[in-house]
């Protein structure tokens, strides 16, 4: 490793952190649209705890709703990657089930806002 | 050895590498997409030895074969790793020349432009935008993955010289 390799690090590193403060600032969402390949099957108002189960390609997909939080809580997948991701609040955040064919976007705001 | 024999013996080894590695998920999955890379130590390694063209060749072939191997030809995957090796490839060859790194350097340019690559295309392809909140993570694991694999191609290419000085 020479000098600029050090250099190299420190510019990815200062990236990094900018992309990192990107999330922070990020409101919360308060609702959370369902897809099933690519066509929405379900919409969610984050404010009211509750439990849904939605078709996913694999079987029942169920879906909780925890204090503004939501989670992918069971599922049949090789991996379970979108259980194991856990809770999810703010906007631009997704759960995504590829095996399932099942999305759950939270969606940002930002063009309501710029509407009215 | 003549250096069609040689190319095909380190697409082979690319293969094998990407194999090994996939049964060895870091931090158990948690982090989908999160590997170590291994299979970048054959592009670099041609990069240095061979010539751009090369290592297009091997690496364009590799996930030609690892897609008809493990993840499915054409698949959501597939088409991630071949935007990956190709941004890689481009990127590591500009920073290569250009810019004054060394092999370890260099390596970790491949692993950025790799992740950033992947990233890019989910957000193009499947118009995820929001990936580009998971970019951090993946540029954060990109920096240790891109050293490790820099050394271990730094000794490659050291074993390499000794043993063709032999020959």
């Amino acid at each position: 490793m020479n000098k600029n390799d050090i250099k190299l690090v420190v510019i990815v590193l200062i990236v990094i952190i900018l992309l990192f403060s990107l999330t922070l600032f990020r409101k919360k969402a308060n609702i959370a649209n369902v897809y099933y390949e690519n066509e929405l099957i379900l919409e969610i108002d984050l404010s009211i705890n509750k439990t849904y189960e939605v078709d996913g390609y694999n079987g029942k997909v169920k879906i909780e709703v925890l204090n503004n939080q939501i989670r992918v809580v069971e599922e049949n997948s090789p991996y379970h990657l979108c259980s194991k991701q856990g809770f999810v609040s703010k906007s631009g955040e997704s759960i995504i089930c590829l095996p399932n064919k099942i999305i759950i976007e939270l969606p940002s705001d930002e063009l309501d806002a710029e509407v009215s | 050895m003549k250096k069609f024999t040689r190319l095909s013996m380190l697409l082979a080894l690319s293969v094998a590498l990407n194999v090994i590695e996939a049964s060895l998920p870091l931090f158990n999955g948690y982090i989908p997409g999160l590997k170590l890379g291994l299979a970048n130590i054959v592009t670099l390694f041609i990069i240095y030895q061979f010539s751009l063209k090369d290592a297009f060749y091997v690496g364009i072939l590799r996930v030609f074969l690892v897609g008809i191997l493990r993840t499915g030809l054409f698949s959501t995957t597939f088409f991630f790793s071949l935007s990956g090796v190709i941004f890689s490839i481009i990127c590591m060859y500009l920073a290569k020349n250009f810019l004054k790194l060394s092999i370890v350097g260099v390596s970790i340019v491949g692993s950025i432009a790799h992740s950033t690559g992947q990233v890019l295309t989910s957000i193009l392809l499947l118009q995820m935008s929001s990936m580009i909140y998971y970019l951090p993570w993946l540029l954060l694991f990109s920096i240790p993955t891109g050293v490790l694999v820099g050394i271990i191609c730094k000794q490659l290419i050291k074993f390499y010289d000794e043993v063709l000085s032999f020959e």
